[in-house]
């Protein structure tokens, strides 16, 4: 079996439809095949399918304010999954997407609270983006640093200093002397108080009611920058460099280290303004759970994408859109959401385990 | 008094290290053959599920257990289809295989129990073994086990056993170091492998249905809450050996306790704090005490013939 590998890969590459390559070709059908599956799974609930897939539907785009909701999920996950591809262009495989939109989140949500709401020029939401984004590039940074100076797994970093983020943040909205909001006599839930109204992002087409925020044009540009430094520089070529072999990069004279913690925190900073845009565009205030979920939507968004910016965009925009639909999909039409986790799972261990049919370099 | 609370802390610090006992110890023998299964988690969460609805259906706690291990093992067949056979990257199978099964066992939990149950499921007795429990201090809490909890301790002398004086232990230590020598000395490369991976899915089949059907007698939505992550992290702590690796899982069967002891003792620290320090702890651990050099060369380095 493990002998026939490599033919099997040349005949599937033989095989591959003209103009259609094999890394474009894999992650269509992983999802084709896995949406089938999970509209098998609601039609074994009993439930009536079309009734879900009109939930689903109406949820994604039955309305401006759905669709500027679904592009505003699409923004976080967008940044999430640049900053997957940016690590992984050093060879890094940041999973902690989830704790860097946490820790973005949160100091986000402190900024714009204390200090930031007064600031003239924009600032009052630039400020809380900016720190957002650092603490999330502190926190993927950290992951790097452990890396590159005691050689600690990254996988295995990223996913402890999540599951170290979300205590933190549930402490944050749980302690008065933090972020959570003063008890009033209304009610006092674990929560933060609602950010201030100028520290909240505009929105790009106020007078239709559609949620749509000038993220928009953030993750815009962040795509743009990030693909052209991953093509286009010289530091996209160093990091690839780094990723393929560390120590003939090392002996080349670069210093691998700094590029390690430079990906992670960059791939980190992604992440943490993908979470304080959540905050600041669409939450307006601080929960313990705000970030559930988003971290492995971005993860296999990066995934999907196969390193590139525009691929991003594409399973940015999907899942956004199925993330829509999915909550609509369950209020309405009583289709539990766990279907589509169920379609992601599924998409990742297909395309990871087509690897084999796409990689033409063997790997030892 | 404080006496008491004390024998409460380390029964509940042991109940809650003996899910991470089961699934390291089996991932530690994986990982000496050169596989890491960062799909642990999920095994353990299909199983606690699988052992709790087959308890439930049935009756019998002995029957949830054995469906909880045979579904976990599933899942590792697939992992090992995947990381053996198709060469996969490990590290992102094992990712999608945990958010498949947070996945299909929300969504079965839901469509099966509903949203609110609290159907008890009929789970395992306490042995309250009386030679144990006159130990003083420990002994209540470890007389008031149940038997499940000492198969734990059981599978870590197996594994330690297997490992040191079974020849299918030296070929698992041969592939995870060095997989060409080892096939060239005739030792089946992918055969060991498969095995190590079921191995470590047997295992991780006992934590999970420890969790439904021996400790709390209900399943929860994600009841697993990163364990098998931790399981990961304690065999990294433990270098790769069966008793280290032990104390690592009782480290962190503690700090996960301590989120119960300290509010008892009326200390005012945050809970927030208390649940993050099993996972700081490990980070620290991994971070400050593992160098990379013990760890098995081979290690989610994919195996194949020729060249």
């Amino acid at each position: 079996m493990v002998m026939k590998n490599p033919k099997l890969a040349r005949v599937a590459q033989g095989a591959r439809l003209e103009f259609v390559p094999l890394q474009v070709l894999v992650p269509v059908v992983a999802t084709l095949i896995a949406l089938g599956i999970g509209l098998l799974i609601i039609a074994a609930t009993g439930a009536s399918v079309l009734e879900a897939i009109e939930a689903f539907w109406d949820g994604m785009a039955g309305s401006d304010f759905n669709i500027g909701a679904s592009i505003n999920r699409a923004i976080s996950l967008a940044l999430v999954g640049l900053g997957f591809i940016f690590a992984s262009r050093a060879n890094l495989t940041n999973v902690g997407g989830e704790g860097q939109i946490a820790m973005g989140g949160m100091f986000a949500t402190a900024a714009a609270l204390h200090g930031a709401g007064g600031l003239p020029l924009g600032l009052a939401f630039i400020v809380p983006l900016a720190v957002g984004t650092v603490a999330g590039a502190v926190w993927g940074g950290l992951a790097g640093f452990l890396k590159a100076a005691r050689g600690t797994n990254e996988v295995i970093s990223t996913l402890l200093l999540s599951f170290i983020a979300l205590p933190l943040v549930y402490w944050s909205v749980e302690s008065f002397h933090l972020l959570r909001k003063p008890i009033s006599d209304v009610s006092s839930l674990p929560e933060s108080a609602e950010i201030p109204d100028t520290t909240k992002l505009p929105l790009l087409f106020p007078d239709n009611g559609s949620p749509l925020h000038i993220g928009l044009l953030i993750a815009a540009i962040a795509v743009v920058v990030v693909w052209l430094v991953l093509k286009h520089s010289t530091l996209g070529l160093r990091l690839r460099a780094v990723g393929l072999n560390t120590t003939a990069s090392r002996r080349a004279g670069m210093r691998t280290s700094f590029y390690v913690i430079l990906a992670m925190t960059v791939s980190g900073g992604l992440g943490g303004l993908g979470g304080a845009i959540m905050i600041l565009g669409q939450q307006f205030y601080l929960t313990s759970d705000f970030s559930s979920g988003y971290g492995f939507d971005g993860l296999v968004v990066g995934l999907l994408s196969r390193g590139s910016a525009v691929g991003v965009v594409i399973g940015a925009l999907l899942f956004g859109f199925l993330r829509s639909g999915s909550i609509n999909m369950e209020i309405s039409a009583h289709v539990p959401s766990a279907v589509v986790l169920i379609c992601q799972g599924l998409i990742v261990i297909v395309i990871a385990g087509s690897a084999i049919l796409t990689n033409r370099k063997v790997t030892r | 008094m404080i006496d008491e609370q004390m024998a409460v802390f380390i029964g509940s610090g042991l109940r809650l290290a003996v899910p991470i006992i089961f699934a390291a110890t089996g991932e530690m023998l994986s990982e000496r053959a050169g596989v890491l299964n960062l799909s642990l988690d999920g095994m353990m969460l299909m199983s606690a599920f699988t052992a709790a609805l087959a308890s439930w259906a049935t009756g019998s706690p002995l029957i949830g257990v054995a469906a909880g291990v045979l579904v976990a093992t599933a899942v590792a067949g697939a992992q090992a289809v995947l990381s053996v056979t198709l060469r996969a990257n490990q590290l992102v199978v094992g990712i999608g295989f945990n958010i498949l099964a947070l996945g299909s066992t929300t969504f079965l939990y839901r469509e099966i129990f509903g949203p609110l149950s609290r159907d008890p499921i009929p789970g395992f007795a306490q042995l309250n073994l009386p030679w144990l429990a006159h130990i003083p201090v420990i002994g209540s809490a470890l007389a008031n086990q149940t038997g499940l909890a000492y198969v734990s301790i059981l599978m870590v002398v197996v594994t330690w056993l297997i490992l040191k004086y079974t020849s299918f232990g030296l070929a698992v230590r041969a592939v995870g170091e060095d997989p060409r020598a080892a096939d060239k000395a005739g030792i089946s490369v992918a055969r060991t492998r498969y095995l190590g991976v079921l191995y470590a899915g047997i295992l991780a089949g006992l934590g999970g249905a420890f969790m439904s059907v021996a400790d709390s007698n209900t399943f929860t939505e994600n009841m697993t809450k990163g364990a098998g992550y931790l399981a990961i992290t304690a065999v990294i702590f433990g270098g790769w050996n069966p008793w280290y690796t032990l104390a690592a899982c009782l480290l962190f069967g503690f700090a996960t306790a301590l989120q119960f002891l300290v509010p008892a003792l009326q200390l005012d620290v945050p809970v927030a704090l208390l649940l993050l320090l099993p996972y700081l702890l490990a980070l620290v651990a991994i971070a400050g005490f593992v160098g990379k050099s013990r760890q098995p060369s081979a290690l989610t380095i994919p195996f194949e013939r020729g060249g």
